[in-house]
Order: structure tokens, then sequence, then C-alpha cells
């Protein structure tokens, strides 16, 4: 599915951010040695969404393109979340790694997608591309020691 | 994609605010019908002449207790009513969806430059200051002293049913004076929501007050000597010669902001993908139902390759415009307000096929997603060859029809919309700086735009307006408006 409008593009963003989130809650869960690298995962997951959220409603007027912001397909951006029961630990941690990977791409679309139409909003979606890049190496640690 | 959901889910009767109660009307009811699906959302009442005086009799009660309430004191209420907008933001955009029939992502945006007045407004400590003069002769010194003028009426319009009245109010009631608001009864209860919010935020009795209701509202208004000025946005024919005319003979204030026909000077110098996203938002947003709506494009230049490149990616883009009900996120242009209007568009797109023009897409059978009658819906509506002299070219439509127009050079563009009696928001969309600079010297136009499609001036600058598109002097919003709600009171002071 192809999405347009900044509505649809901040829901996306917002669905993207709660999915990753309640992953990384089964993390803590699962693997209780690295639960508070997770938890913090999870705690910077809803500050974005608090960040996207204000960028979106602080500058979207009637006047902006807000219509026309995005030409984005959806099935490229879809995550895989659903941890199997016969994963390994480095394997969910190489599944989270992809996750990012996505999600990263999302945003970075995003943000070149919508510079000229959407004011303050790609500045945020960057500013979230850079915050997922260290937690992606993170995760790299993470997978080193596993 | 999201649907989100209808705020408003029950049928009920809309009250009037009055003197700070909420009262039943005893006028004629009618049906508030969401444009989308055909469904009643809401009762409205078509209020009396008496209930006008009762309103207007409680702002007057309550003037002289809100003019001494100290300019502090009044922003502190107006910030408190911008912090209840804030949490109430959602809500009060899918209600206008829901009554208007604008997709989510206007409907938001008209929230946000809604609250952007309240926001400008609390400024009005500073804003309001005098000035002062010391020794104007030996010993003697004067001042002038912004006073408030009384009851102020503001009429509102169908097409942004929560900002406009707020290019009025909060500066209205920043400067010390009462509103008395009369909202498109077609769309009352964004104002009504409003209302409830300003309520909680604490202003006195009788400081904001609405009166649902149409023609005998109006000319109540109009008519009472309780009323010291309006500010109505509206059709021209109505601004002109019934608003603008019966305030200078009751010698009332007014600001009358009326109707339009937009041109888009498109330069072959410009950046075209830009432009073609501006022009959708401009040609197409809120389905054409804007004051500021392009309506014509003038592409300059005989360059044919150009403009064939250009109209391909207009068509490509037009084309694909995603018609529905706003609440469906991936929605890009809701129904006209109602049937009548609709009606009115087609008359103008019948004209316009009838008068020659070449009709490269047709808007009046429109692909609509989702399960939703046709009554309101018009489609992305492109005809070329258009000519000024048309109906199409000349007149407003109020629509989301986009005429396409030649110009031989920047300077014949110019006298072609200048040719025309409006004069809202026109543009020009070029890279060059000289272009930009001889156009916006040069254009009669209240408002207008470089690169920009919607030239809506944000709440700190004038809401301007040229020709038969104004009728007034002062503006709304910004300066202009404390300006307009305030009586210069001058001060000459000797002591012996």
């Amino acid at each position: 599915m192809i999405i347009h409008t900044a509505s649809e593009g901040m829901t996306l963003a917002r669905k993207l951010e709660n999915d990753s989130a309640a992953f990384y809650e089964t993390l803590a869960k699962k693997y209780a040695t690295d639960a508070e690298s997770y938890l913090t995962f999870t705690r910077e997951n809803k500050k974005n969404i608090a960040q996207i959220d204000r960028a979106y409603y602080g500058v979207i007027t009637d006047a902006l393109e807000g219509g026309y912001a995005f030409n984005l397909e959806t099935d490229k951006y879809t995550i895989q979340t659903a941890i199997s029961a016969k994963a390994k630990y480095a394997d969910v941690l190489k599944q989270a790694a992809a996750m990012e990977a996505r999600i990263i791409a999302y945003y970075t679309e995003a943000a070149e997608q919508s510079r000229a139409l959407m004011a303050d909003v790609p500045q945020t979606f960057l500013l979230v591309v850079k915050k997922r890049k260290t937690r992606q190496e993170k995760l790299q640690e993470l997978l080193e020691k596993a | 994609m999201a649907f989100l959901e209808e705020p408003i889910k029950k049928v009920k009767t809309i009250k009037n605010y009055i003197g700070g109660e909420w009262v039943e009307s005893k006028g004629e009811i009618v049906d508030v019908v969401n444009p989308a699906n055909g469904k009643t959302i809401a009762k409205v009442p078509v209020s009396t002449k008496e209930e006008i005086d009762s309103a207007v009799a409680a702002a007057q009660e309550a003037f002289p207790d809100w003019r001494r309430t100290t300019p502090l004191a009044r922003s502190r209420l107006l910030f408190r009513l911008k912090e209840l907008l804030e949490e109430n933001f959602e809500e009060i955009s899918r209600i206008q969806t829901q009554e208007h029939g604008k997709t989510i992502d206007e409907s938001r945006g008209e929230t946000r430059r809604g609250i952007e007045n309240v926001e400008v407004a609390c400024g009005v400590p500073t804003l309001m200051q005098g000035y002062f003069s010391e020794d104007i002769a030996s010993g003697i010194d004067e001042w002038v002293i912004p006073t408030p003028l009384g009851v102020f009426g503001v009429i509102g319009p169908f097409n942004f049913p929560f900002m406009i009245p707020l290019w009025s109010v909060p500066y209205a009631i920043a400067t010390g004076n009462c509103v008395v608001v009369k909202p498109s009864s077609e769309v009352p209860n964004s104002q009504n929501r409003l209302a409830e919010l300003a309520e909680e935020a604490g202003f006195p009795p009788g400081v904001w007050n609405v009166v649902h209701g149409g023609r005998a509202v109006v000319n109540a208004m109009l008519d009472h000597p309780g009323i010291a000025g309006i500010t109505f946005v509206g059709s021209t024919p109505v601004g002109r010669d019934v608003i603008y005319k019966r305030c200078g003979e009751t010698g009332k204030r007014v600001i009358a902001q009326c109707g339009a026909k937009n041109f888009m000077t498109i330069m072959p110098d410009c950046d075209i993908n830009r432009t073609v996203a501006a022009m959708m938002t401009s040609f197409f947003g809120n389905a054409g139902q804007r004051c500021l709506a392009a309506a014509n494009a003038i592409v300059v230049g005989d360059d044919d390759a150009f403009y064939r490149s250009f109209m391909d990616k207009v068509l490509e883009q037009a084309s694909k415009i995603k018609v529905g009900y706003g609440l469906d996120e991936s929605i890009q242009m809701g129904p006209v307000r109602d049937k009548e209007k609709k009606a009115n568009i087609m008359k103008y797109i019948n004209a316009g096929v009838k008068e020659g023009a070449k009709l490269v897409l047709d808007g009046r059978k429109p692909k609509i997603i989702g399960d939703y009658p046709d009554t309101c819906f018009v489609g992305p509506t492109v005809f070329e060859n258009v000519t000024p002299g048309m109906k199409i070219g000349a007149e407003e439509i109020f629509g989301p029809v986009m005429s396409v127009m030649r110009a031989k050079n920047l300077k014949e563009a110019i006298e072609m919309s200048n040719a025309n009696p409006y004069g809202n928001g026109h543009s020009i969309f070029t890279q060059n700086g000289k272009s930009a600079r001889d156009f916006q010297y040069n254009v009669v136009s209240g408002n207008v735009g470089i690169n920009i499609g919607i030239v809506a001036p944000v709440a700190l600058f004038p809401f301007s307006g040229m020709k038969d598109s104004f009728f007034g002097v002062l503006h709304t919003q910004g300066k202009e408006a404390i300006r307009f709600f305030t009586e210069s009171k001058v001060v000459i002071q000797r002591w012996f």
C-alpha cells in the first residue's frame, strides 16, 4: 500500500515505534541479563512518539501540502516482531537489527520526501534515525557478547 | 490505513451560549448533515432577534468589568484557553472533518492556525500599549490610550468552522471587548466546542457569547445599536452589499473579508515537481473551498514542451487524488459542504464545456473511496484553453476546479490577474528573483505568494485582501486586529 498524507506518515511512525517497543519489552522479559538495555529502547520509543507528534501537530497547517507529503510503499517497512520459540538469542538479536534497519529506512526516506513540505517533521525523523543508529551499535555489542 | 473515530456520536440540539448559560433557542431547528456520509450529526437553531438582543445585552453587562480586568489577567485566561485547545486538539480537528468534510490533515492544520491566533492575542499586555510624548509644548504631555469599544459581532463562514472566528475573537476579548459569535449554521459544532472550552478556561459570563442562526441573526446584529463593530468572512455580494453597507449606515466598524479568484503564475523556470505539489493543495485542498484556493493557473511563455511537461505532471497528480471521507487518513480530498454547493460547481463545469474550454480531467463523477453516497463529492477537475473572459476563468467557483490559461510573458500574466475584480491571494512559481520581485510589486492582491500555493498569513500578520475581496480598512489577525478592536483615546495634560 502506498501512503501519501502526513497523517498516514505519522500513524506509520507511531506504529513502528509501538510495535518495536512491544518487541523489546518481550526481550526484556525473556533475557533478564540485558533487560535494562531493552527497557531503555522502549522508553526511547515512547519519547520518539512524543517528539514526532510534537513536530507534526506543531507545524501542520492548512497551508502546507499535508495531503501530498509522502509517496511511500508501506510493505517495505513492515517489521517482524513475533519471536520464534525455537530462536536462539543471537537470532533474536539479528532480528532486532533487521527491524531497526527497516525503521531507519522508513524515517530516512520519509524525511527526504517531506523535506520541502512538512517543515520541522523531517528534522525530527532524522533525529530518530540518529538515535536508532546508536541503538544498532548497542545491538551489535549485545550480539558479540551473546 | 486508519479510519479515525467520529467525535460526535449522538445527535443533539445545539444551544446558544448567552451570558455564561447554555440556552435553548425558541427558533426553528434545522439538521446539520455530515457531507461525506449524509448522516445528521446535530440540530441547530435558527435563533430569533430576541435571542440576539439577549446576547448583546449580556455582553454589554459584562463589558464594564471585563474592560477593568487587567490586560495581564485577560491574557492569562487566553493562555488557559490555549492549553485547553492543545489538550483537545484532536477532538476539535475531527469535529471539523465530521461537520465540514475536509481531510483530517486539513482540519488539524485549521486547528493549529486557530490556536496561533490565541497565542498572538496572549501578547496583549504589550500589543495594546499606547505611546507618550513628553513636552509637546513646554510643560504639556500627550499620550494615546487604546481603549476597547464594547461589543463586537463575529460572523463566521462554513469553510473554516473553527479557525476563522479566531481571527477576531481572541483579539477582541484580549483588548477588553465582549463578543457575540454567529457561526455558520452549516457547521456550528466547532464553535460550540470552542465556547465550552472558553467557559472551562474561566471567561466571565457575557464576555464570549455564541448565537446560532442565519440571515435573521445577521440582520439583528447589523441593526443592533449595542454592537460597535462586525467582522465577517463570506461571499462578496453579502460582504459588500449587506455587511459593509449596513455597517456604514449604522456607524459600525467593519472588516468584511470576501470572495476570490486566485491566480497562480507559472514561470518556465519553476521547479515543476514542487510547484505541482503546491498546486494540488492549493487547487484541490479543502475541496477548493478556500478564499485562498487557487482557481486559475497561468502558464507563462511559448515553450510548448514546458507547458506539456507541466500539464502532464498536473494531470498525473490530480488524477491520483484520493477522494472520500476525511476521517480516513488516506483521503486527500473530502466532499464539498453540501449538495447545493456541488450543484453550483457542476453548473460552472458545464458552463466551461459549453464555452469551449477543454475539460482534461472531469470530476463530475468522482471515484469515491469507501461506501458513501456521491451527494457532495466532486473530483479534481482541470480545464485547459481557458480565457479570462469565460465564466470559469472569471467567477468564483469555490470548488476543486483548475482553469489553465497561457500568457506570452510575465507582464501579460500580471495584467490578466489584475483585470479580475478580486484580489485575494495570487502567487508566482519561479526560480528567478527578478520575476518574483516584479510580480509582488505589480500584482494587485492582498496576499502574495512566491513559490507558495496557499498564501495564508500566519496570525502575526494581517489577513489581507484587495478589490472585491475585502471591504474595510484594518484586517483580522495580529496588530491590525488589535487596532480594529480599540479606539485611540488621546490625552493632553497640563498641571498648573
